[in-house]
């Protein structure tokens, strides 16, 4: 019995623009309205993910702003925020949300642009510990790079894996029109040419900051033969610094939250046959397909290298481009995967079209491994 | 920061709880003083609070088997034993303060903010009583009583230069005099150890005709901090002939200790900053007297035009009028150089009293609160 069902999703462009918060979340709500074959009248309850509204903008108290986009309508509405897992979060509190609500509509949304490089930084930062990791230094690039180098430790994991996740979205995102990397085709040469940031993660093993907004319309029950059915919705968390755990290259709440959302499906993990993974870095989408089960550990590199996670590969990671060329809008990133996913199942991605699409996952992190939500969804049409 | 585990079930926080979570045991400190290198990364990317790169994260592994994030100035490698929380400077050497005025008391709150044992010394008992009635009021703005008590258990303020004797580090900022400053320097170095340091907060007073009148010149210096001292993130170091290499690497240490970042010059009149500094507030005043523009006008357009954060008038505002046509008139007697002369204006704003914030008047009037 499925969780719940997506009755339709929608999701502006990731990158920058000069679009303001609410014309971006309005864009997105508006795509996923049309998308259902429905109207703001037939929602009865909202969830707003957004991470760095405050601290970027000055911008608080979403859920009203979400609220003024329609006037009068005084539904039910919160917020939801767990750094960049904050759009999956929202996902999965909307879908325990139905055993109240019948409808309930998802928005994520992020504004990062037009913010001063140190304070960005200092503000994307903030999903880690005050105490323990950011009075240390350690920025977000920083803990992944920790992560890095404890992987290439303990598995032989290389730069050059690296390199070829980076390579693969990028040519992934030129087939995604809404995708921040759309318009640019990444070289080995623009690789090697990139600056050090953290080491060993150079510029193009960091994702993008992105501005977007993505949203989803969900149901207990399926509306037409396009409602997409969701498996398994699992939440899982950590200890907010990696200084807290005692594994560095693999996050616990990945896994449990993996295996939790696979029993809840009915599935095994060899049964996935594509997935949106959480690569804010490409040692992140290593680290994914550990966690989720997709490979053993220390296996992941081996499947990139024998290009099994290519789009025409066996097991399709991150065919939208993922966070690192499809872009990361904070806030939006878990709803523009769930995006993704149901686009794939229903046959309606395009030139980006996977061939075999049954059943597909999103794995959506917040900080270092804080949090972690991990959806299964079905085809449409088998529910 | 150290960890914390519980006794009774092992569970271990890296907070500063008191209580177990689990079984709401009392929680003790985990002693971590060292640990080994797991993963290091060389951060190249600056962020607010860590602007200045590259820098380095450690991961450790700790002797008692939790781990730890730490931020380091140099390159270590995996497997590297590295020692945390051994003491720091500010808990191993005795500061002093000679003086009371604007940067004495700055530079009191910023040593104490640090964790340095301080010793302050005023000419007078008034005055001191007056300046750390100040400093309570500033200290009291980011820290509770019980910090605040801390605090003061490391501070020893009076007029006893025999203080002195405790100090490893003792820094002048009385008024920019020279007599005054020779006759104190030469007090100070009496009452101090032979192996300790002394400096003076000098803006631009001739070094070496301050290093004559001292017993030990190879252990003098001038350390110049900028105003406010706790947020001014300059450091001018500069230092005569006379000074040991060893004496210039402690003071560029003792800066950065503080959080700073020394830039060493050679000591000639003003150093560079108020060098540069003085002809522009100069200029902004002859504006003024030929008209160009209001004050406030001639400051926004210095602000958005030179992309300064303050107007050169409402800075000397804040630095005191009287501060700023001694500099002047210091940079005339030591360069020959007539250009460097305090305008007309200057010199009556000083006649009249109005020298700037701290007489309410300027070229701004503060007597009012501003809207």
């Amino acid at each position: 019995m499925p969780q719940g069902y997506v009755l339709g999703v929608g999701k502006t462009r990731f990158g920058p623009t000069s679009k303001s918060l609410p014309s971006l979340a309005q864009e997105a709500i508006l795509a996923a309205l049309k998308d259902a074959g429905l109207e703001i009248g037939d929602i009865d309850a909202f969830i707003v993910a957004n991470y760095l509204g405050g601290p970027n903008e000055g911008r608080l108290h979403l859920n009203a702003v979400v609220a003024g986009l329609m006037p009068g309508l005084n539904l039910p509405g919160w917020r939801v925020e767990a750094a960049c897992a904050s759009g999956g979060v929202a996902v999965h509190q909307a879908l325990l949300a139905l055993s109240r609500y019948e409808r309930v509509l998802v928005v994520g949304v992020e504004r990062m642009s037009g913010i001063p490089g140190m304070q960005l930084t200092r503000n994307i930062g903030m999903a880690g510990d005050l105490d323990l990791d950011q009075s240390a230094g350690l920025n977000f690039p920083a803990s992944y790079a920790l992560v890095a180098q404890r992987h290439m430790q303990a598995y032989g994991t290389t730069t050059r894996d690296l390199e070829l996740i980076s390579l693969k979205n990028h040519d992934n995102a030129r087939l995604n029109p809404l995708a921040h990397f759309y318009h640019k085709t990444v070289t080995q040469a623009d690789i090697d040419a990139g600056a050090m940031v953290a080491s060993p993660l150079r510029l193009f093993d960091c994702c993008p900051v992105s501005d977007g907004a993505a949203a989803a319309v969900l149901s207990a029950e399926p509306r037409d033969r396009r409602s997409v059915p969701v498996l398994g919705s699992a939440l899982s968390t950590d200890a907010i610094s990696l200084s807290q755990r005692s594994t560095h290259t693999s996050f616990a709440a990945a896994r449990t939250a993996a295996s939790n959302a696979y029993r809840q499906a009915g599935v095994t993990a060899r049964d996935v046959d594509f997935a949106e993974v959480h690569d804010c870095f490409t040692i992140a989408e290593v680290v994914a397909m550990e966690d989720l089960a997709l490979c053993d550990p220390g296996e992941a590199t081996r499947l990139i290298r024998e290009g099994v996670t290519a789009r025409d590969g066996e097991l399709p990671i991150n065919a939208s481009g993922g966070l690192k060329a499809g872009g990361h809008a904070i806030g939006a990133t878990g709803v523009g995967q769930v995006y993704e996913v149901v686009q794939q199942l229903r046959g309606e991605a395009g030139g980006r079209q996977l061939g075999k699409a049954r059943i597909g996952l999103t794995h959506n992190v917040g900080g270092v491994g804080g949090t972690c939500a991990v959806h299964i969804m079905g085809r449409p049409d088998e529910s | 920061m150290s960890p914390r585990v519980c006794p009774s079930c092992g569970a271990r926080y890296s907070y500063e709880l008191e209580r177990c979570t689990f079984c709401d045991t009392e929680l003790v400190d985990t002693e971590s003083e060292s640990g080994v290198v797991l993963a290091v990364t060389e951060v190249s990317v600056p962020s607010v609070g860590h602007e200045d790169t590259p820098y380095w994260c450690a991961l450790l592994e700790t002797n008692d088997g939790g781990t730890l994030i730490v931020k380091l100035g140099r390159s270590v490698l995996v497997g590297q034993h590295v020692t945390v929380g051994v003491p720091d400077e500010a808990e191993r050497i005795v500061v002093g303060v000679l003086g009371t005025g604007l940067m004495g008391k700055g530079l009191v709150e910023l040593l104490l903010s640090c964790g340095y044992d301080v010793v302050w010394v005023a000419r007078s008992q008034a005055s001191m009583d007056t300046a750390r009635e100040k400093l309570t009021e500033r200290l009291s703005r980011v820290m509770d009583e019980g910090e605040l008590l801390e605090r003061y258990r490391r501070l020893n303020a009076g007029i006893d230069m025999s203080a002195l004797r405790r100090c490893d580090l003792v820094i002048e900022a009385i008024v920019e005099e020279l007599e005054a400053k020779k006759s104190w320097l030469r007090t100070a170095e009496k009452a101090m150890r032979s192996d300790a340091v002394l400096a003076t907060n000098t803006s631009g007073l001739p070094l070496d005709e301050l290093a004559c009148v001292l017993e030990r010149p190879e252990r003098f210096g001038c350390l110049h901090f900028f105003n406010p001292a706790t947020r001014m993130r300059l450091v001018e170091v500069s230092v005569p002939d006379t000074t040991s290499a060893a004496t210039l690497e402690r003071l560029e240490a003792f800066s950065r200790a503080l959080g700073k970042v020394p830039v060493t010059v050679s000591s000639r009149p003003a150093f560079v900053v108020n060098r540069v500094l003085m002809p522009l507030i100069n200029e902004a005043v002859r504006s003024l007297e030929e008209k160009a523009a209001p004050a406030e006008q001639i400051d926004e357009a210095i602000r958005l035009g030179l992309n300064h954060p303050m107007g050169p008038l409402e800075l000397a505002d804040l630095i005191g009028i009287d501060v700023i046509v001694d500099i002047m008139d210091n940079l005339v007697s030591r360069t020959q150089d007539a250009n460097y002369a305090p305008r007309p204006m200057l010199r009556q704003m000083v006649e009249q009293g109005h020298l700037g914030r701290k007489t309410r008047r300027g070229f701004y009037d503060y007597s009012a609160p501003r809207a």
